[in-house]
């Protein structure tokens, strides 16, 4: 999963982002969940520009180097590096038929993927993808030691999951097979390079820095478009790919306008300077200010991304299940969604799985009922964990440092950014109607993320997770805090053997069926440990000009241009 | 006056030293550059250690600063934390940022003196009134309030009115556009109404001053005596009076440009402009913050152009005003 910076732009895409676990496709065969229809799929005239407005400019060009590693990145880079697995809106796995010919398991013991490239394939400098490319990929992403970048540094790369459990990539059939073995179980291994890095250019600039300005190694693609130009801060033009092997793209250009501030979005579209949108964390007043645009179609999806609570057990009274339990009790989140999401997304419930969203077919309810709203039982668990209500209608603790004083927190989060203030405001009020007093106390991103989260410096951390359809990658966050090394996100200082030992088991699991439902059983323990409460999923604003055609919204983290080579205008 | 000029430059110097070293500082411990990474459950704990290594975050503070300055000293700025140099980026950013800022000012300051001239020419009258008013109102209406009440209220009717794009409302041009004409249009098109923003905000303070000096002038014997010398109106307000009137204004508006400067950083974010205001604002709010060589950067340059501005408008006053003189 990945941490959503509430800046609130910096939307990481921690693994890369590819398809979904097979998993999805066995068990939802005939039964895919589906994100919502776009702009059809009608006949569109060659030629003409897409005007895309992103909300963050990007950091530099290699969306696998970890300070490049941003959703933006990603978006501008889908009809640019190739993927071996597509995630269609329906979250189910595609193999990219333009990349490979086939992609299959071949051994489980040892794990063994082989992965036929398509002949045709060819960068645009001329170089065939191949094999090379694989082995590349591989060992820059694999954080060995043995590996290293151009002048021997360390490679920065954003994620080694998966690519640290591969053994060995070879090279066969004069390159267009690659073979890759494991040394240990991934049951993720879809999610392996998509995208991939031109491996051939990358040895030669660097993988950390060379493609951290605009240049020639930055325009090398292997997809249907091709960067033509950048200007930072400004835009960044995407131009059709002539060396493209499969289908061309019906847009000529594919223009990215870095447009920062959402608020100046709509005035962007009303004077057409803006054609399509897709704000990270659109707040009411924003979707207020783009339904109304005449010619301009939104769409609002459940995302991949959920807003959730953390409750650090460093706190002595967050220690205590009991507390946390009446906590859970306590908060009205189906109030919350009414208030803060229904008017934009009336399909959106109360989440109740923190491993899945609702919107996949893997999702279960696995609360047992601890994320019911029934402030009874919120005191009666109080007064289980040694509280005793006072005259002023607070609890007052028994022991530990508030003794005989009221019992509060200080529930934390990023400044500035409207839902969450939302949230804060909502959750204050319930508490207090349980007895609970809450003291607001927020920072800036950079703080909040950088020195609050990670030293444990807060009571109750309010932010968002961004799923991508693999996980494994949640482990860091659930695992037992004290195995630093690989649970370095648990926050809440969390500690379960059976989780971890569950959460191995489940990695290791090659069949998606049995890999999925060991992660529901790893979510019916978080909430009845309730480590964390999830509150709902956040709503993905698409917006795209009624004179786009083909545009189909895409909630999974290759983002609303994972199609944008079938883009076409519908009028010249 | 030599002496004068040395003088100030050198403290000018002192102060620049002193304050790049307090805002090196700051900045360095305001934030921590690799949050996002470290926040991130997926980078490993190596790549985050091999990112603080390139970044220098190992080092102590002082030897921080101190690589800084002496590359600082030898024309090298650094590099960002995105891995981009930053010296490369100064110079373009300021072009930007002047694009807008001196079509702005030297508008502002004709429509100051005016507005000025004719409020206190015709003191107390409908006009005057009306012109305080003005002025009051865009005096105190913050830049980007009146930024994007321009954006929303007056371009999209405008452009909607004449059938299509006249004022835009992003960025400093359209991306594709070819031909000498058609991108001298298209950058016209774009600086209008940030230049339009700028400019209502400027003249607003200029133009009180230039009244207030106005009136000073107006009133003072020598006018009296002119008058009474019986030279035309009209000559006694443009050759008398209104040279004198300037003084004050002319040095209001060489100690104001630098702020000018500074404060186009909000009308390059509301109309999304890669100027030299914004380039301080990634700097210290960017996917990779703070980035203290980016902060410095703009610090520097703005602080220079700050005592190089002030240092104009005190030799202007002299040379305006023959009673001023300095040792």
């Amino acid at each position: 999963m990945n941490l959503s910076l509430s800046r609130p732009r910096a939307r990481w895409l921690a693994l890369t982002t590819a398809a979904a676990a097979a998993s999805l496709v066995v068990a939802a065969c005939g039964g895919s969940t589906s994100s919502s229809t776009g702009s059809g799929t009608g006949t569109v005239k060659s030629g003409g520009t897409a005007t895309f407005a992103l909300d963050e400019d990007v950091a530099g060009f290699n969306v696998l180097q970890a300070n490049d590693n941003e959703f933006v990145l990603q978006e501008i880079n889908d009809q640019i590096w190739p993927q071996a697995f597509l995630t269609p809106p329906s979250l189910t796995p595609t193999l990219n038929k333009d990349l490979l010919t086939s992609a299959a398991v071949t051994s489980t013991s040892p794990q063994t993927v082989v992965y036929k490239i398509n002949p045709k394939a060819t960068w645009s400098d001329g170089t065939p993808i191949s094999a090379a490319d694989f082995i590349y990929n591989w060992q820059a992403n694999s954080g060995s030691a043995t590996y290293k970048d151009l002048g021997g540094a360390a490679y920065l790369a954003a994620s080694t999951a998966g690519y640290n459990d591969i053994k060995s990539v070879t090279s066969s059939d004069g390159g267009k097979t690659a073979t890759v073995v494991f040394s240990a179980p991934y049951s993720d291994w879809r999610a392996l390079f998509s995208p991939m890095i031109p491996g051939h250019v990358a040895q030669k600039v660097g993988f950390n820095n060379g493609f951290q300005t605009f240049g020639p190694a930055v325009q090398v693609s292997g997809g249907p478009y091709m960067i033509q130009s950048y200007t930072k801060g400004e835009d960044l033009v995407e131009v059709r790919n002539p060396k493209w092997w499969g289908t061309p793209g019906k847009l000529s250009k594919i223009v990215f306008r870095f447009i920062l501030d959402d608020s100046q979005q709509p005035p962007a579209i009303q004077n057409g300077e803006a054609n399509l949108v897709n704000p990270a964390l659109a707040a009411l007043s924003y979707y207020d200010s783009v339904k109304n645009i005449a010619g301009f179609t939104t769409k609002v999806d459940p995302g991949l991304e959920f807003q959730h609570m953390d409750f650090n057990q460093s706190n002595p009274y967050l220690a205590n299940v009991n507390v946390r339990h009446a906590i859970a009790y306590g908060t009205n989140r189906q109030q919350m969604v009414a208030r803060i999401v229904s008017p934009m997304a009336p399909s959106i419930k109360p989440l109740n799985n923190r491993l899945w969203m609702a919107t996949q077919p893997a999702y279960k309810d696995t609360s047992a009922g601890y994320g019911d709203y029934d402030p009874a039982k919120a005191k009666a668990a109080l007064t289980a964990a040694g509280m005793t209500m006072g005259s002023d209608g607070y609890f007052h603790p028994n022991s530990g440092p508030l003794k005989g004083q009221d019992l509060s927190f200080n529930i934390s989060t990023t400044s500035g950014v409207e839902v969450r203030a939302q949230i804060e405001q909502l959750f204050q009020a319930s508490m207090k109607n349980i007895g609970i007093k809450i003291n607001v106390k927020n920072y800036d991103a950079n703080t909040f993320f950088g020195t609050v989260l990670p030293k444990g410096e807060y009571d109750i951390g309010e932010f968002a997770w961004v799923l991508t359809p693999f996980d494994s990658g949640n482990q860091p966050i659930y695992c037992s805090y004290t195995n630093a090394a690989v649970c370095g996100n648990n926050w809440v200082h969390y500690a379960n053997p059976t989780v971890d030992k569950l959460f191995t088991q489940a990695s290791a699991t090659l069949d998606p069926t049995q890999s999925a439902a060991l992660y529901n059983q790893i979510d019916t323990i978080l909430w009845k440990d309730m480590v964390t409460l999830p509150l709902f999923q956040q709503p993905q604003l698409f917006g795209w000009s009624s004179k786009l055609a083909n545009v189909v919204p895409n909630t999974s983290s290759v983002g609303v241009t994972w199609n944008a080579q079938l883009w076409g205008n519908t009028t010249q | 006056m030599g002496a004068f000029i040395a003088r100030r430059i050198a403290a000018g110097i002192v102060l620049l030293l002193v304050a790049s070293f307090l805002i090196y500082l700051l900045v360095s411990l305001s934030g921590n550059p690799l949050a996002a990474l470290e926040a991130n459950p997926h980078i490993a704990k190596a790549t985050i250690a091999a990112a603080r290594e390139q970044l220098h975050l190992n080092e102590p503070l002082l030897e921080r600063y101190w690589t800084w300055l002496t590359g600082f000293l030898q024309g090298n700025f650094g590099t960002a934390t995105t891995g981009q140099a930053v010296g490369p980026q100064v110079l373009p950013r300021l072009v930007v940022t002047l694009q807008m800022v001196i079509p702005a000012t030297l508008i502002a300051i004709v429509l100051a003196i005016l507005v000025g001239v004719v409020g206190a020419v015709k003191q107390y009258s409908i006009v005057d009134h009306l012109s305080t008013g003005l002025a009051y109102v865009f005096f105190s209406t913050p830049v980007f309030v009146l930024a994007i009440l321009l954006k929303d209220f007056l371009a999209v009717d405008f452009n909607k009115g004449v059938g299509h794009t006249v004022l835009y409302t992003i960025g400093q041009n359209t991306p594709g556009v070819t031909g000498f004409g058609n991108v001298a249009v298209d950058a016209i098109e774009h600086t209008i109404l940030p230049v339009v923003t700028l400019t209502l905000i400027t003249y607003a303070t200029w133009s009180r001053y230039q009244r207030s000096s106005m009136l000073d002038v107006l009133n003072a014997d020598y006018i009296r005596l002119a008058r009474a010398k019986g030279l035309s109106p009209r000559r006694v307000l443009y050759v008398h009076a209104l040279r004198n009137a300037l003084i004050p204004v002319t040095t209001v508006i060489a100690l104001d440009f630098a702020a000018v400067i500074g404060g186009a950083l909000v009308t390059e974010i509301v109309f999304g402009w890669e100027g030299f205001g914004r380039f301080f604002y990634t700097g210290l709010t960017g996917p990779v913050s703070p980035d203290v060589n980016v902060v410095q950067a703009w610090f520097v340059i703005s602080a220079a152009i700050i005592i190089l501005f002030n240092l104009i408008a005190d030799i202007l006053y002299g040379v305006l005003d023959p009673r001023i003189r300095y040792a």
